[in-house]
């Protein structure tokens, strides 16, 4: 080519050895920076290979929790209290929102849910991946789901997510039996120490869901996913374990004795419990105010939550178990036994009833005061009357000791152990109860024996122990432990009969006492006592009337009249019928008044659907004897 | 001398090495992107590289005599190029260097860097020096400036970058004395952290994160992170063909242009770098050794400017890759996703192969 003259070939030998020397250098230099590379890459990939294959897992794999559904709660005849059931949530995809603020208003309009809110809930997520979707409206209505699945297309950053949500079919019905579920809390999360509790997992938080919890929650499962860097799943990996649904669970509730006891309870505050007194399974338990369960699955649940919480009377709190008060009347029943068992008298004691005794500087009074008093009473006539007098003389001839020591023998002053999770114990006064009380005042003085001779003063008692009771007398001494549970699954579809002994402790009562007792409390219902309004033909209820004073109204004022949370709470406690006893219970209205007016017939309603039940069922068994022979 | 007879000194063991690079590219480039966003990255490298190696063969069969007489042809018409890339480009990630004719988008800034390299050689194989005169030096530093320049004010600082090694290399081969080298480097070590205080925010960002790669997890120092984690999870024998997580879950971003080393790594593990990394150091020798086997300086000028280039990115590319570099943007020549860089990168190589195969004086 003709250009190649225009270029210099190297001057000498001596240059172009300079060249060769620098091009060595280059040479080197990136032969050394290779090297270099090198042992960079064998640091990384041998060196540090664990760690950062951990790392890379970190990135691509994510455990995915699988919640198991928890376990169905049925009454005694299977009939289902609480199931879980299919919910849909709204959710957003915020990735897919390039300007929020503008979006929000168009998104309130399609919700139907205030802007304010919308903001709310999502500040919820703040700080939280951005590949999270975010919740903005649970639980809506098949339509609204599928308004919104079908319009994919225009509204790409809206999805639906299906959930199972824990429902108690009849809201509100036996809701402090059956407790409620909910997101566990920080708190439970860190104390559990399984540390299996993750956040946002559905626990429960009071009644045998909580108490049940364990068996009812079943077995988390996981699968392994392997996501993008968006966070997104591509594919699933083999690895990974199956939920295990919860246990199903029989309660010894039955559905029909429970509606019973809620329709004739109508709008009262307080409390009732029915036992089986053969076997203490609760048949039946209400507790008002009650609150709806269903309101605590949902997540935007904080105004009702706080709204049940901050309700002066209490809606949470579960009056069969966590209210004490004084058992009032209901006590004379214990005094007798007391009295009897400790030969301080026999049922044949006599006594005179002038309606006022002057004790020490005190005038105590019986509540039949103003008609001049009950006249000669024996124990008998003393139980059904409710005569204060007969016995401020026999709790003043047996003294607090004794006294004490049948109240405490009988349940109370002592926890049931009722499968529920909080539980009062209630108190029995004596002296060394006082010491220990009241440091302020710590000596004993006789007229509190007094006024413990008729339930009043420091004692309390909560309904459970006064069913309990009532049950005790009933099977002639046996007090059983409450109990809710009657049988649970333990396979799928195999169910298991709880097969506990329940027996706390048999009571040593004499036949007679007991004979006494019976007859005296069935005298109150069918002999034109107290409790006359519980009475039904043909099913001799025992039972015993009672009264817990709220405000110690002098002679002169009516007790009807009084303003109604000034009235005394009223018991009903007993049981039915009086030979083979099937049935014991404990109603208690708050402020009620007197026990024989408004909590007897609440009692009586129960009752008559109970027997209604029995008659049907052992008639058919009786029919079925008959129909054998052929 | 006949081309045919030339073609019996031709270097095949550089031209192997480049086609074994280019082809392990675009494998890597097909399992970084398949089931990405970037998936058609494959077939588009794939015409990128038919094109480049002809452009490469051209650039073989014309004496590099004949192509250094119209370097000035060439040199202008870049620098035009690049004026219009100013005026008419498109803006890519804020810097405007794409030029774009029909359907094809180009880089004019990699067509610069092969016509700067015969427009060096051009000028430096014309004088004989002994020592580097201060004209010389003036004007190796407006030969290579004019573009530089014009790149910055893209701003495309990565491109621009590139340029260093091969005014580096120049002036050094060029004759530059010891003692002045000496001086220069004192003055630039001096001159370093003025020159900071002229980088832009997200440039000192790069640096600091490079520095402190855990100090933004999320923004800066995210690319170093996932980087460091794609080439170290791949162990010793890589995680197989298609099976790298990082890349092709998208963890690692740029996965197949500015870190398909990274991919690589972990795809195929440390025997597998290993093995790239021999590719890279067979091609910069067989370049060095063209340098050292040139019959003339333009030859010399011309091998070393391509080798200095091609070095300069890939070793500057790797290290951002195994975290010894603060990230730069530079792509890896011949493996790297992008059609200009490849095409000029064999443009710059049938350089190489045309000073090696006419090495001989008849």
């Amino acid at each position: 080519m003709a250009f190649e003259q225009d270029y210099k070939g190297f001057q000498d030998y001596y240059e172009a050895r300079r060249l060769n020397t620098r091009i060595q250098v280059i040479q080197v230099l990136f032969a050394a920076v290779l090297v270099l590379y090198l042992f960079a890459f064998w640091y990384l990939q041998v060196v540090k290979v664990d760690y950062y294959k951990r790392l890379s897992d970190n990135n691509r794999l994510r455990r995915v929790t699988l919640m198991p559904l928890r376990g169905v709660i049925a009454d005694d005849e299977h009939r289902v209290l609480a199931n879980n059931r299919i919910a849909f949530n709204i959710r957003l995809d915020r990735e897919k929102v390039a300007d929020m603020k503008a979006f929000f208003p168009r998104l309130a309009g399609i919700l139907g849910v205030p802007e304010k809110t919308l903001n709310e809930r999502l500040a919820r997520y703040r700080g939280r991946p951005a590949f999270e979707p975010v919740i903005l409206k649970e639980d809506v209505d098949l339509a609204e789901a599928a308004y919104i699945e079908s319009r994919r297309l225009e509204l790409p950053m809206l999805s639906v997510e299906v959930e199972s949500r824990r429902n108690y079919l009849y809201g509100a019905l036996a809701a402090h039996a059956l407790g409620y579920v909910g997101e566990a809390s920080e708190d439970q999360i860190k104390s559990d120490p399984s540390g299996e509790f993750e956040l946002g997992e559905i626990v429960g938080k009071a009644g045998v869901e909580k108490q049940y919890d364990a068996d009812l929650k079943g077995v988390k499962g996981w699968k392994q996913v392997v996501v993008n860097s968006l966070g997104r799943e591509i594919q699933e990996i083999e690895e990974g374990r199956k939920p295990n649904p919860g246990r199903a669970m029989r309660l010894s509730i039955d559905l029909d004795l429970q509606r019973a006891l809620e329709e004739a309870y109508g709008d009262e505050a307080g409390s009732a419990v029915f036992l089986d007194p053969n076997s203490g399974a609760v048949l039946a338990m209400i507790s008002r105010p009650a609150y709806d369960p269903n309101v605590f699955a949902h997540r935007f649940s904080q105004d009702t939550w706080e709204g049940l919480v901050s309700d002066p009377r209490h809606p949470l709190q579960d009056r069969v178990s966590l209210s004490k008060f004084a058992p009032g009347s209901v006590f004379k029943v214990v005094m007798s036994i007391a009295a009897l068992e400790e030969n301080v008298a026999t049922p044949a004691r006599g006594d005179h009833c002038t309606g006022l005794w002057r004790f020490g500087d005190k005038v105590f009074q019986c509540w039949a005061v103003r008609k001049g008093g009950h006249g000669y009473l024996t124990m008998r006539e003393a139980i059904i009357q409710s005569c204060n007098i007969y016995f401020y003389h026999l709790g003043n001839d047996m003294g607090i000791d004794r006294i004490s020591k049948w109240a405490k023998l009988l349940g109370f002053g002592e926890q049931t152990k009722l499968d529920l999770p909080y539980e009062e114990a209630g108190t029995v006064p004596d002296p060394e109860w006082k010491r220990r009380a009241v440091p302020r005042d710590p000596f004993w003085h006789p007229g509190e024996t007094i006024s413990v001779s008729i339930g009043q003063g420091a004692l309390e008692v909560t309904p459970i122990q006064m069913a309990r009771f009532a049950a005790a007398i009933g099977n002639g001494g046996t007090l059983y432990r409450p109990h809710l549970l009657l049988s649970h699954e333990v396979r799928e579809g195999v169910e298991e009969e709880e097969r506990q002994d329940y027996v706390e402790r048999r009571v040593p009562l004499s036949p007679r006492t007991i004979e006494v007792i019976k007859d005296a409390m069935w005298g109150v219902v069918n002999e034109d006592g107290t409790g006359g309004r519980a009475k039904i033909a043909g099913r001799d209820i025992c039972a015993k009337t009672g009264t817990a004073q709220v405000f110690r109204a002098s002679r002169d004022i009516d007790a009807d009249k009084l303003p109604k949370d000034k009235r005394d709470h009223a018991w009903f406690v007993g049981f039915a019928p009086k030979d083979d006893p099937r049935i014991a219970w404990a109603v208690f209205v708050q402020n009620g008044g007197h026990g024989g007016t408004t909590a007897a017939p609440i009692a009586r309603a129960v009752l008559e659907r109970f027997f209604q039940k029995l008659d049907v069922r052992e008639g058919g068994q009786q029919l079925a004897s008959v129909a054998v022979p052929q | 001398m006949p081309a045919w007879r030339s073609l019996n000194n031709f270097d095949w063991i550089l031209f192997l090495a480049i086609l074994a690079a280019c082809s392990v590219g675009l494998v890597v480039i097909y399992s970084a992107t398949t089931g990405t966003p970037s998936a058609g990255a494959f077939h588009r490298q794939m015409i990128w590289l038919l094109l480049g190696i002809v452009l490469m063969l051209l650039a073989v069969l014309i004496d590099y005599h004949t192509l250094a007489e119209f370097s000035p042809v060439f040199y202008g018409l870049s620098l035009l190029l690049l004026l219009l890339t100013l005026v008419y480009g498109h803006v890519v990630n804020a810097s405007k260097s794409w030029l774009g004719i029909g359907h094809v988008q180009f880089q004019p800034s990699e067509i610069a860097k092969v016509s700067t390299i015969l427009m060096l050689a051009a000028y430096l194989g014309r004088e004989r020096v002994r020592g580097l005169g201060a004209v010389h030096f003036a004007a190796i530093c407006a030969i290579i400036g004019l573009p530089v320049l014009l790149i910055m004010r893209q701003p495309d600082l990565g491109t621009a970058v590139t340029f260093a090694p091969l005014y580096a290399g120049a002036v050094f081969i060029g004759g530059i004395r010891v003692r002045t080298l000496v001086i220069l480097a004192l003055i630039a070590t001096l001159a370093l952290p003025m020159a900071w205080g002229h980088l832009k925010p997200y440039q000192k960002e790069r640096v600091k994160t490079f520095l402190e790669p855990t100090r933004d997890p999320k923004g800066s120092g995210y690319q170093l992170i996932q980087s460091l984690i794609a080439v170290g999870s791949g162990g010793l024998f890589g995680k197989g063909f298609l099976s790298g997580t990082q890349g092709q879950l998208q963890f690692l971003p740029e996965q197949h242009t500015d870190f398909v080393f990274a991919v690589l790594a972990e795809e195929r593990g440390f025997i597998g770098a290993m093995l790239a990394l021999g590719l890279y150091f067979v091609i910069i020798y067989r370049c060095l050794a063209t340098a050292r086997a040139a019959r003339d300086r333009l030859g010399v000028f011309l091998a070393i400017g391509v080798v200095c280039t091609f070095a300069g990115q890939a070793l500057l590319n790797i290290g951002v890759v195994v975290g010894m570099l603060p990230t730069t943007g530079v792509p890896l020549p011949l493996m790297s996703y992008g059609g200009s860089s490849l095409a000029s990168t064999l443009l710059g190589m049938g350089l190489v192969l045309n000073v090696w195969m006419r090495r001989l004086v008849n």
